[in-house]
């Protein structure tokens, strides 16, 4: 214990670890105010002036608008909301909502929008996959709505994994198990989950900095020769470096979306967290989970693929005689996860991304896209959903690699 | 107490850095001279068991070093030729943190550092980074870390590199006092850094041990070929060019006294001076030439 307490005081008062730790929670602050700033409404007032809204009035103003809307998401109200929007547009004689007069669509449209969420997709073509326009879906068949995501899903799983009847079954199993009627509270919009995961993938890096000189320096320096000639200069030391590097990664990663998490639905509001993930991405999604035990979930995965990619670097650090290849091979594979998502084709890519430590938090393969995706790890008869395969690599990764970081450093030389 | 270098050898690629040595420490300072590359540190790194031998072993009473492990790294003290701290330390708490590292409780840990700074004379730098010392101080940090754990076997590779004539003194003077019933192997090239200190030398090159024995034992090998004589200041740079020339000294009368290594004198007024060990060293390990010293088989 003395030894892993003068380890963390020791890389606790390194000037760049409390830099970067300093940028990582005032990053996580910006990140979760950011996407307010994206959000913009205008209406023309009773005087006839046009006013346009930003940042927090215009998410309170469009909140006011969808009150109505709030709710459970049963098939009346989504049949109401498709009669109300046909209605409209009717009236108009347009067959689309951008075609309307100015202000028709704020004053007729906005309120029951959310609940018009996955509708056209729910009613997709089953050979084709395109989905009709609201005004040709007839609203009697909106009755049977959840039987008709279910098709959906069975329908969209035929075309995403025509290969694997496996993957087909889970999914639709794991559909059917989702809670429904699903909810709607009107707020939030998944870019506050985008920037989590820009908020997951920068502390990752971070991390990453922080723990690639932990061995490989003391090498470089020559304080290795010193200090592995003690009493408990191997595995002892070994150890308790790990540890201090995993306990302050874990720490600051923790620490990091506790805040985001806590900023991001106080300026969205609470009630937001209650919104089904279906209402907010696809109304097939087969996480059974509201928004804030998704944004709980992500930051969970995040904090095991950031320990994982910890225990990783730790074990390139150990391996590694300079800081400068140990902390350049440890970025290069917390960016893998985005260079092979964007290069590599076909399932090769959806292994490597779902087994590298850095995927759970990584810019467009993380753990977030994989849950609103519908992608598989198949082997024979076997089909296992990537964000599951994803969570388990990182737990196995973490207790692999730092018995490697220490094993690599106990034998370094000999 | 004995430390036993059993036919040890190590390779790195295609240099043979250490071919078969074998040496038998006992208590006592030893000195390890060598020039630079003669392969000193490799050796200590493989009795520090930083460094794995290829073949042969090192054997602390009796036990091979690598199967006592901790108990070997208990009793064992270490100061590299070259030596880093992490940037953010201060003195006190680099030798906190070896401290605990050599199993030392906290009030021991802190009773020791006390002692220590005031033995290298570095108490009032105590809290001040490791960094920004000179590098005569951050030798003296290393020694005292090598001294915390009150070691049985104490080695300490070039450990008077940067300390000016006053520490080397007092370092001298510290480590005869350390030396009582402990084994103490300080490697340099700087010969009288151990002459009058170490109890006995072994003498490295290339690689392979070519001497051992006490100071007197040793410079006998060059008795009878250490010659004074007077010349001329005008033809110095002649029998620089002749001879192996140790020293060189202004007389009064203009002409300049010299001090060579010869197997014969190179003239009539030549006389024998008695042999010191920086004679042997530099008899072994002529300048300019050192990878082309005399045959090693004279001395074994």
């Amino acid at each position: 214990m003395r030894i892993l307490r003068l380890e963390l005081k020791r890389v606790l008062k390194a000037r760049i670890t409390w830099i970067l730790l300093a940028l990582a929670l005032l990053l996580s602050v910006l990140l979760a105010w950011l996407p307010t700033t994206y959000c913009y409404s205008n209406y023309t007032d009773e005087a006839g002036n046009e006013v346009n809204l930003t940042g927090l009035a215009s998410i309170a103003y469009e909140k006011q608008l969808q009150s109505e809307a709030g709710g459970m998401v049963t098939p009346e109200r989504v049949r109401e909301a498709v009669e109300t929007y046909q209605r409209c547009l009717a009236a108009y004689g347009v067959t689309e909502s951008y075609d309307l007069p100015e202000g028709v669509y704020e004053r007729e449209i906005l309120p029951i929008a959310p609940l018009l969420h996955g509708v056209k997709e729910a009613f997709a073509d089953p050979d084709t996959g395109m989905a009709p326009t609201i005004m040709e879906i007839d609203p009697e068949e909106i009755g049977d709505y959840y039987d008709v995501c279910e098709s959906r899903i069975a329908a969209l799983m035929e075309m995403e994994q025509p290969d694997s009847q496996a993957a087909r079954r889970k999914a639709v199993e794991m559909y059917g198990k989702v809670g429904k009627p699903f909810q709607v509270y009107p707020g939030m919009s998944a870019t506050v989950m985008d920037y989590q995961n820009i908020m997951g993938f920068l502390v990752l890096l971070f991390c990453v900095v922080i723990a690639a000189p932990v061995f490989s320096a003391d090498y470089q320096s020559g304080a290795d020769d010193i200090l592995r000639c003690t009493r408990h200069g191997r595995a002892r030391l070994g150890a308790a470096k790990l540890l201090a590097a995993l306990i302050i990664s874990g720490i600051a990663f923790v620490v990091c979306a506790v805040v985001h998490i806590l900023t991001a639905d106080s300026l969205f509001g609470w009630e937001c967290t209650r919104t089904s993930v279906q209402m907010l991405y696809s109304i097939v999604t087969l996480a059974d989970l509201n928004v804030g035990e998704f944004q709980l979930l992500f930051a969970v995965a995040g904090l095991l693929s950031v320990l994982a990619s910890v225990s990783f670097t730790l074990f390139l650090s150990a391996r590694c005689r300079s800081t400068v290849s140990s902390l350049a091979c440890a970025l290069v594979f917390s960016v893998a996860p985005v260079i092979i998502s964007m290069a590599v084709p076909g399932a090769l890519s959806t292994w490597l991304c779902s087994v590298l430590p850095a995927s759970g938090t990584s810019i467009q393969a993380s753990i977030l896209y994989a849950m609103t995706d519908f992608q598989f790890l198949t082997l024979g008869g076997l089909a296992v959903w990537t964000p599951f395969a994803m969570i388990g690599a990182s737990v196995i990764e973490i207790p692999l690699f730092s018995y490697l970081a220490v094993r690599s450093y106990c034998r370094h030389n000999a | 107490m004995e430390l036993l270098i059993d036919h040890v050898s190590k390779r790195f690629r295609d240099k043979r850095a250490v071919s078969d040595i074998s040496l038998e420490l006992t208590p006592g300072v030893w000195g390890l001279l060598g020039a630079n590359g003669a392969g000193k540190t490799t050796l200590m790194r493989m009795i520090a068991g930083n460094l794995q031998p290829d073949e042969g072993q090192i054997v602390y009473d009796g036990a091979p070093i690598g199967m006592l492990g901790e108990r070997y790294r208990d009793i064992f003290g270490f100061l590299p030729q070259e030596f880093g701290f992490h940037q953010d330390f201060t003195v006190g708490d680099y030798l906190t943190y070896v401290a605990a590292l050599k199993g030392l409780d906290e009030r021991q840990g802190r009773r020791r550092i006390q002692e220590l700074l005031e033995r290298v004379s570095l108490l009032d730098v105590r809290g001040r980074k490791i960094a920004r010392l000179s590098g005569g101080m951050k030798r003296r940090v290393g020694i005292a870390q090598a001294l915390l754990n009150d070691p049985e076997v104490l080695i300490l590779d070039e450990p008077t590199g940067g300390l000016d004539p006053g520490e080397r003194v007092r370092f001298r003077n510290l480590l005869s006092e350390f030396a009582h019933d402990r084994i103490v192997l300080i490697s340099t090239h700087i010969v009288p850094d151990v002459e009058y200190i170490a109890t006995c030398h072994a003498i490295i090159k290339d690689g392979r041990l070519l001497a051992t024995g006490s100071t007197e034992e040793l410079v006998r090998l060059v008795e009878g070929r250490v010659w004074s004589c007077q010349v001329p200041a005008d033809l110095v740079p002649e029998y620089e060019s002749r001879l192996q020339v140790v020293s060189l000294r202004n007389e009064n009368d203009g002409s300049v006294s010299i001090r060579y290594l010869r197997e014969r004198p190179c003239n009539a007024g030549s006389v024998a001076a008695t042999p010191r060990l920086e004679d042997l060293y530099l008899w072994l390990f002529p300048q300019g030439s050192m990878g082309n010293g005399k045959p090693v088989s004279r001395y074994q």
